[in-house]
């Protein structure tokens, strides 16, 4: 998959992930449009990047590309800003999503809170905040 | 068993303390809570702390009460349920003879006090991820849990109102309450968004303020000659920390698996219980602890609390004293639940807040995101 990376670091005033250990190859795909999650050897998949397979306990599990689309768990439409930079988004909507792979993942979903459900179908894009990292974004498909 | 008698509870001030840190608070209460147990810092050799603003709270604390050479020391930290956990790790240092006088004290200055800024760099890494979205948490957090438990079994905003207005009915009779005026429904979905579907009066205040309870051996307890309120069951577990994504099921909390424990080694039924103090920092966290606790069925906790079931002259008075929606709410609550299950079970209060005739109580902490349960009953032995 390769899904668009909008530059965002002009208008961006959020928290910026720095990458470290683990979630390094996370970060680096998410440059280039590609959505990453862990697959160990042993089958486990699992988001967020650790140094070790909650399954079978295997050091540094390989990642693999999602197709970078899943479903909504459930969402919330913020109203306050939980982080400085977000006063001026309010409301936003941040949702769980479960990836068709698997592994769920906080994101901002970039939609208007009315036309979402929980089960709906999103995507991902990415929004480029930093030299070093973009975020997943999800929009309904 | 053993089991530890709880001899004295106390507050600090509550609200805003200004001029005091959370050091300040903590031991205003257990200064306090001691002298509620009629015992003294010379009869303490145990002290748990959680929550204060230091990485090594258990030691900061004694040395700012000059205690000697405490025996037994606790600093676990797991959030708003660190105080009913720490319950159970006093059952087994008072059954090794290790301690016979503990403090379980908590201090915070959560509304005045200085905010944590701590850079991407300096925490976990799943921060890189979480703080990116902008939500804010807890409130975000817990009403993401909250609209799926809407979804997947039709509760409604109006139940999880009724939580917040009959916890405010209680809260009118409590002198110490930060907010007494009544409240409806209507009033609180009317209330400010916060982080749909919470509005602002699903939400628990931020207040400064500290608590402590004193857990005593039976045999300090009869020499005290206090009332005999024991810890006869607890248990406590986890299901995830930092994130909410990493709660696998946002609609069972931990409670599932420590209320029944906790019951069975206490020996009681729900019918047994006469009042519950359960955490409640926001209206769906009590909705959700009170169906994995076993109140009602799973997904008929909206039901449940409807038409005054927690509320006073309920079926199961809850939040006796205004809960963490309405009295106060320091950061973590869990130690208040403990304080008011005491007082109700010694008779403390007068007219419709004293629940009649209680003779057991649960008290239920939950920390982090939904993520740790702790579970005690506490029982006056006749």
């Amino acid at each position: 998959m390769s899904a668009p990376v909008e530059d965002r670091r002009e208008e961006w005033e959020g928290p910026v992930p720095v990458p470290t250990g683990a979630t390094v190859p996370f970060w680096a795909g998410a440059l280039e449009g590609e959505l990453r999650y862990q697959e160990c050897d042993c089958g486990h998949r699992q988001l967020y990047p650790r140094a070790v397979c909650t399954a079978c306990g295997s050091e540094d599990p390989p990642f693999a590309a999602s197709d970078g689309v899943g479903t909504i768990y459930t969402y919330t439409v913020c109203h306050v800003p939980g982080e400085p930079g977000f006063g001026d988004r309010t409301p936003y909507v941040v949702g769980a999503i479960d990836l068709a792979e698997g592994p769920r993942l906080l994101a901002l979903i970039d939609a208007e809170p009315e036309s979402l459900e929980i089960g709906a179908r999103v995507a991902v894009t990415f929004w480029r905040v930093s030299e070093a990292a973009a975020i997943p974004v999800f929009v309904p498909e | 068993m053993a089991e530890p008698i709880l001899a004295g509870v106390a507050e600090s001030d509550l609200g805003e303390t200004p001029d005091r840190n959370w050091l300040d608070n903590a031991a205003i209460a257990t200064v306090r809570a001691l002298e509620d147990a009629g015992c003294s810092l010379d009869d303490v050799d145990g002290v748990a702390v959680a929550g204060g603003d230091d990485y090594m709270p258990a030691l900061v604390l004694s040395e700012y009460l000059d205690l000697d050479e405490p025996s037994f020391l606790e600093g676990t930290e797991i959030g708003g349920s660190s105080f009913e956990h720490f319950c159970g790790h006093v059952r087994s240092a008072m059954a090794r003879d290790e301690a016979d006088v503990v403090v379980v004290a908590y201090g915070s200055t959560r509304k005045t006090g200085p905010t944590d800024e701590r850079s991407l760099e300096e925490t976990h890494p799943i921060d890189g991820f979480v703080r990116p979205t902008g939500l804010f948490r807890p409130p975000g957090a817990y009403a993401m849990a909250a609209r799926r438990h809407m979804h997947e079994y039709g509760t409604t905003e109006e139940q999880l109102a009724e939580i917040a207005v009959a916890t405010r009915e209680w809260a009118a009779m409590n002198p110490e309450a930060a907010h007494r005026e009544p409240i409806t429904v209507d009033d609180v979905l009317e209330s400010r968004k916060i982080a749909e579907p919470f509005n602002l009066l699903d939400c628990c205040l931020v207040s400064d303020g500290g608590g402590a309870v004193v857990l005593v051996s039976e045999e300090k307890a009869a020499e005290l000659g206090v009332p005999e309120i024991a810890v006869a069951g607890v248990a406590s577990t986890s299901t995830h920390r930092q994130d909410i994504s990493e709660m696998p099921d946002m609609t069972t909390t931990g409670a599932a698996v420590t209320g029944p424990k906790a019951f069975e080694q206490a020996g009681i039924t729900h019918d047994d219980v006469d009042v519950a103090e359960i955490y409640d920092s926001f209206t769906y966290t009590a909705l959700v602890t009170l169906e994995d606790l076993g109140f009602c069925e799973k997904g008929e906790g909206g039901e449940f609390v409807s038409g005054g079931t927690t509320a006073p002259g309920g079926d199961l008075p809850m939040n006796t004293q205004g809960g963490g929606l309405s009295y106060c709410h320091p950061g973590h609550f869990g130690v208040f639940v403990l304080i008011e299950a005491a007082r109700q079970l010694r008779g403390d209060y007068e007219g419709d807040r004293q629940v009649d005739d209680a003779e057991v109580a649960v008290a239920h902490g939950t920390g982090g995101l939904l993520s740790s349960s702790s579970t005690v009953v506490l029982r006056r032995e006749s």
